[in-house]
C-alpha cells in the first residue's frame, strides 16, 4: 500500500529538496522543503514509474511549540500502481508554500481549507479565499491557540459576507449579458445548505460556483477536546445518511493508532453494518435524485426500504441515524436475537424492490433523456479532481477501497465492483443501483460468516482499551477504578500518525489522526469524499441547462454535513 | 316576461355551476393527494374529518388566514391582479361547456349549459390562452429571478402547445363542421363518439393538455426542483391559493373539453335524460384520475426537450392528422 520505493527514488533524485523519510505505523512520509515542493510534485505525477495521479488529501497540522510551526500534509495515490505516499512540508508562520493546484485540481479547495483553518498561504493559488468560514472571519480556527469556545468577543457579520461572488467569476465584460442566479442555500434541490451561484445565459449555464460552509460546526476542532471514544459521536454527524461508515473509518484509524485488531465476529458485524449504511445512503440518494427529476413515486418507494434498513440498524445498534456503535477493538453489543431472520427476509425482498425502481426509471424515456449525456465527467478529470466512490466508478475507473486496500476482512467477501462507461448521470445511477445489489450480497455472506463465529466474542480483551463489564464495576474495587480511569481519562496511543480509509457510500472516507501521546487526538482530520466530489461540479454542469444542475447535484450525491464538517 | 325567466334561469345555472366547479376543485386537490398517496404506498391526508374529507376546507381556511407578503420591489398592481386572471379565465371556460341533456323544470326546457354559443370552442381556447397571462405577469411582477424564469418558460410553452392543441382539435372540427360544443355532442350522440374517428387526435390532445395545464411531465413554469416553484415563488396566502385553484380548475376544464370533443359528452346508456350529466361527471373523473396517475409515474422533462417535443413532434403529427382527416373526408 505505501510506497517506500518511491521515497527512496525521490531521495536519490532530489537530494537538495528532501529532508528525510519517516515511517510511522507502516506509513511512509517524505519531508520536502517548501520551495522545492512543486518540482517534486510534478515529478511524482508525471514520471512513468511514479504516476501519482490523484491527490487524496491535503491538510494542515499546527505545532505551536516548533519553530516551523505548520505542517502541510499531502496524501498522494497512484491509480495504476495502487500505491500511496505522503508528503510533508514544514512552514514558519508567514512563510508561503507553492500551490499544487496546477498539478492536481483537487488541491484548489483543499488548499483553501488549509488557508481558512490555519492561515497557511499558498503561492500561486488563483482563488485563495476562505471556504468554510466567511470573508472577514477573524482568526484561523484550527490553530492550537484559537480557543474552542471561540474568541471572547464574537460578532456575526451584519450582512451576508460572501453575498457578492468574486470578480473573476462575474467576469469583466458586460455584467448585463449574464444573469446571476443564486441557487440556495435555501433551495429544495441542493440537498441541504449548499449554495451554487449560477452564471446563466438564458437557461444555459455558463459557469457555476459552489459556495459551502453554511453548516460548518468545527467538528475537527471539537474532536481535539474529546477522548478517542467520545469523538466517535462526532463522526455520526458528518454523513448522517450513513453514519456507520463514518464510525468504521474513524475506529479503524484509532485501532491502527493503538495497534489492535478486533475479533473476526466483530469485523463481520462491522462489514454487515457498513453495507447496511451503504444501502441506507443509496436509497436516500435514489429517492431524492428521482424527486429532483420529478419522479415523485420513486421517492416514497425508496423510503419504504430505507425505513426497513434503519429499523434493522436500530435493532442492532439502538439508534437509527447516530449509532456510535463501535468500540476500540470491536463493537458495543452482539447481534440481538431474531435479527438474522429479519435481515434475511429483507434481503429476499430487496431484489424485487430494486426491480420496481428500475421499472419506473431505467427504461423510462423521460428519465433517459434527463440523465443520458448529462454531467459527463471524464475519467482523467475525475482522478485529477480527487473524485472517488460511485462518481469515479461511473466515469469508468474500477477502483474501490474495499478491493484496493481491504479493511475489516473485506478480502474474504465475494462481490463485484460495477463501473460505468461514459461518466454521465445515467451511468452513476446504474452504478449505484448495482452497488445496492452487491451490498445485499455482501450482507448475506457476512450473516453466514457471523453464524460460524463464536457468539459474544465481539471485543478484544484488553484491560487498557476496553472498560470492565458493568457487573464487575458494581462489585470489585479495582474494576470500579479502571472504569473511572477509562471514562474520565481514556486510553492514549503512542505518538505518531495514522491514516485509514473505507469505501463509504459516497467515496473514499478517510481519517488522518495525529497523536501526541495524550488520550485526545492532536489532529483529527476527516477526508470527506463529498467535499472533493462537489468540487468537480462546475466541470460537469458547464454548458448544460438549469434543470440539469439539479440532476447532476443529485447524481453526485452530496451531504453537506460532511462537506462543511 | 320571458326575458325575466331567462335571466333567473341563467343566474341559477351560473350559481349552481360555479359552486359545483369550485367544490370539485377543492375536492380535486384532496383526490389528487389521496390517489397519489395510495400510488406511493402511503395514505394521503386522513386527519381532518372522516377520511380527511374536510382537508380542502381546512386548507382553504389556512390560506385565508395566512399573512399576505408582497415583495418590496414587486410591481404591486400587476402582482395583485395576476392571480385573479387564471382563476377567472379557467372558470369562464365552464360557461360554454354543456354537461347534460336538457331538462324540464316547471314546464320550461332548461339546457344544461350556461350559454350555448356558436363559437364555443373558440371561446374556450381564447380563455385558456388568456389564463396564461396570469402566470406570465405573476412571475414577472414579483421581482424574482426564479419567478421570471418560470414566467418565460410559461410564455414559451403556451405559444408552442396552444398551436399543437389547436391543430389536434381541428380534426374534430373537420368531422363535425361546427364550433358549437352542444352541436358537437349532439352529433356524437346521433353518430359515434369522435374518439372513433379521431383516436390519434385524442392522444395528441391529452399530451398537449398536460402541457397546457402545466402538469407533470410538462410542469415547467413550476418545476419545484429547479425553480423552487417558479412563477408563484413569491406568492403566499390566498394569492397562492388562487394560482393553485386556477390550476385545478383548468385541469377540470381541460378534462371536460376532452369529454365533450372526444368522449361523447353526456352520452351514455341506462340513465334517463334528466340524469345524463352523471355520465359526463364520470368521464371527467376518469380523465382527471388519469392526470393524477401520470403525475405519479413520470419524471419531469427538461425545458428544451419540451420545446423540441412540441415543435418537432406534436405539431407535425397534428398537421398530419389534419391532412389525413381531410383526405378521408374527401374520399
Amino acid at each position: 500500500m505505501w510506497d517506500l520505493n518511491a521515497a527512496e527514488v525521490l531521495k536519490a533524485k532530489f537530494p537538495e529538496a528532501i529532508i528525510g523519510v519517516e515511517e510511522s505505523r507502516g506509513e511512509i512520509s517524505v519531508r520536502v522543503k517548501a520551495p522545492e515542493l512543486l518540482k517534486v510534485c510534478q515529478f511524482l505525477k508525471e514520471d512513468p514509474t511514479m504516476k501519482f495521479d490523484m491527490l487524496v488529501d491535503l491538510c494542515g497540522v499546527d505545532y505551536p511549540e516548533r519553530e516551523d510551526r505548520f505542517e502541510v500534509v499531502y496524501l498522494l495515490h497512484s491509480m495504476e500502481r495502487n500505491r500511496r505516499l505522503r508528503l510533508k512540508v514544514a512552514l514558519r508562520e508567514g512563510e508561503r508554500v507553492p500551490s499544487v493546484q496546477g498539478v492536481w485540481k483537487a488541491a484548489n479547495w483543499l488548499e483553501r481549507e488549509a488557508y481558512d483553518m490555519f492561515g497557511i498561504r499558498f503561492e500561486g493559488h488563483p482563488d485563495l479565499r476562505r471556504i468554510l468560514t466567511w470573508d472577514g472571519f477573524e482568526g484561523h480556527p484550527l490553530r492550537k491557540d484559537y480557543p474552542v469556545e471561540g474568541p471572547e468577543e464574537f460578532r456575526l457579520p451584519e450582512e451576508p459576507p460572501d453575498w457578492k461572488p468574486p470578480s473573476w467569476f462575474l467576469g469583466q465584460e458586460g455584467e448585463g449579458r449574464y444573469m446571476i442566479v443564486n441557487m440556495g442555500p435555501q433551495h429544495p434541490s441542493t440537498h441541504g445548505v449548499l449554495r451554487v451561484v449560477l452564471k446563466l445565459e438564458g437557461e444555459q449555464i455558463v459557469d457555476a460556483l459552489p459556495v459551502i460552509g453554511h453548516l460548518h460546526r468545527g467538528v475537527e476542532k471539537l474532536a481535539e477536546t474529546m477522548t478517542y471514544h467520545k469523538a466517535q459521536t462526532l463522526t455520526d454527524r458528518l454523513d448522517y445518511t450513513a453514519a456507520f461508515s463514518n464510525n468504521l473509518a474513524y475506529m479503524l484509524t484509532v485501532e491502527k493508532l493503538f495497534g489492535v485488531e478486533p475479533p473476526k465476529r466483530a469485523q463481520y458485524i462491522r462489514v454487515m453494518l457498513a453495507e447496511f449504511s451503504r444501502l441506507a445512503s443509496h436509497l436516500l440518494w435514489l429517492a431524492t435524485h428521482a424527486l429532483d427529476i420529478g419522479a415523485m413515486t420513486v421517492f416514497f418507494y425508496a423510503f419504504r426500504e430505507r425505513e426497513t434498513v434503519l429499523e434493522i440498524v436500530e435493532e442492532i445498534s439502538g439508534a437509527r441515524l447516530t449509532p456510535s456503535f463501535l468500540r476500540i477493538g470491536g463493537v458495543a453489543k452482539d447481534l440481538p436475537q431474531g435479527i438474522e431472520e429479519r435481515i434475511e427476509q429483507f434481503l429476499d425482498e430487496l431484489p424485487s424492490r430494486i426491480k420496481e425502481y428500475e421499472d419506473l426509471l431505467s427504461k423510462n424515456v423521460i428519465w433517459l433523456r434527463r440523465t443520458k449525456g448529462i454531467g459527463v465527467l471524464r475519467a482523467e478529470d475525475a482522478i485529477n479532481y480527487g473524485v472517488t466512490g460511485p462518481v469515479l466508478r461511473g466515469s469508468g475507473v474500477k477502483w474501490d477501497v474495499r478491493k484496493a486496500f481491504p479493511y475489516s476482512s473485506y478480502e474474504e467477501f465475494d462481490f463485484e465492483v460495477p463501473v460505468g462507461e461514459s461518466g454521465d448521470t445515467y451511468d452513476r445511477y446504474l452504478v449505484r443501483l448495482e452497488e445496492m445489489r452487491q451490498s445485499a450480497r455482501i450482507i448475506r455472506q457476512a450473516l453466514k460468516k457471523i453464524r460460524e463465529t463464536e457468539p459474544g466474542n465481539i471485543l478484544i480483551r484488553d484491560p487498557y482499551l476496553s472498560p470492565p463489564p458493568k457487573e464487575e464495576v458494581m462489585r470489585k474495587p479495582h474494576a470500579l477504578m479502571r472504569h473511572f480511569k477509562f471514562f474520565s481519562e481514556g486510553p492514549s496511543p503512542a505518538p505518531g500518525e495514522a491514516y485509514m480509509s473505507v469505501e463509504g457510500p459516497k467515496g473514499e472516507l478517510g481519517w488522518y489522526l495525529v497523536s501526541d501521546g495524550s488520550p485526545k487526538p492532536y489532529r483529527f482530520r476527516v477526508r470527506p469524499p463529498c467535499f472533493l466530489n462537489l468540487q468537480a461540479l462546475p466541470e460537469m454542469v458547464k454548458g448544460h441547462l438549469v434543470a440539469d444542475i439539479v440532476a447532476v447535484i443529485g447524481s453526485v450525491d452530496i451531504v453537506l454535513g460532511e462537506i462543511d464538517r | 316576461m320571458e326575458f325575466v325567466y331567462f335571466l333567473i334561469e341563467t343566474l341559477v345555472k351560473v350559481v349552481v355551476v360555479f359552486a359545483v366547479v369550485l367544490l370539485s376543485v377543492a375536492y380535486m386537490t384532496l383526490a389528487e393527494r389521496k390517489v397519489l398517496g395510495h400510488i406511493q404506498v402511503r395514505y394521503g391526508p386522513n386527519r381532518v374529518g372522516p377520511f380527511g374529507l374536510l382537508q380542502p376546507i381546512a386548507d382553504g381556511l389556512k390560506a385565508l388566514f395566512k399573512e399576505e407578503v408582497i415583495p418590496e420591489k414587486a410591481d404591486k398592481v400587476v402582482y395583485v391582479i395576476a392571480p385573479m386572471i387564471p382563476m377567472i379565465c379557467a372558470l369562464s371556460i365552464f360557461s360554454v361547456i354543456p354537461f347534460g341533456e336538457s331538462v324540464k323544470v316547471l314546464g320550461r326546457e332548461v339546457k344544461l349549459c350556461i350559454a350555448e354559443v356558436d363559437i364555443g370552442l373558440l371561446f374556450v381556447f381564447a380563455m385558456a390562452s388568456l389564463g396564461e397571462y396570469g402566470i406570465v405577469l405573476g412571475g414577472w411582477s414579483s421581482y424574482n429571478k426564479y419567478g421570471l424564469m418560470g414566467a418565460l418558460r410559461a410564455a414559451a410553452q403556451m405559444v408552442s402547445y396552444e398551436l399543437a392543441l389547436g391543430l389536434t382539435v381541428l380534426g374534430v372540427l373537420m368531422v363535425s363542421g361546427t364550433l358549437n360544443l352542444v352541436e358537437i355532442v349532439r352529433q356524437q350522440i346521433e353518430g359515434h363518439w369522435f374518439i372513433l374517428y379521431q383516436p390519434f387526435a385524442f392522444v395528441l390532445f391529452l399530451i398537449c393538455m398536460f402541457a397546457e395545464i402545466n402538469r407533470t411531465p410538462f410542469d415547467m413554469p413550476e418545476a419545484e426542483s429547479e425553480l423552487a416553484c417558479g412563477f408563484n415563488i413569491e406568492y403566499s396566502a390566498m394569492k397562492f391559493a388562487m394560482f393553485f385553484m386556477a390550476e385545478y380548475t383548468h385541469l377540470l376544464a381541460a378534462c371536460s373539453l376532452a369529454t365533450v370533443l372526444f368522449l361523447g359528452g353526456w352520452d351514455g346508456p341506462w340513465l334517463p335524460p334528466g340524469l345524463s350529466w352523471i355520465w359526463f361527471v364520470l368521464k371527467v373523473a376518469v380523465l382527471a384520475f388519469f392526470c393524477i396517475w401520470v403525475r405519479g409515474t413520470y419524471p419531469r422533462l427538461r425545458y428544451d426537450q419540451i420545446m423540441k417535443f412540441g415543435w418537432k413532434v406534436l405539431i407535425p403529427l397534428a398537421l398530419a392528422n389534419v391532412f389525413f382527416t381531410g383526405l378521408f373526408m374527401s374520399l
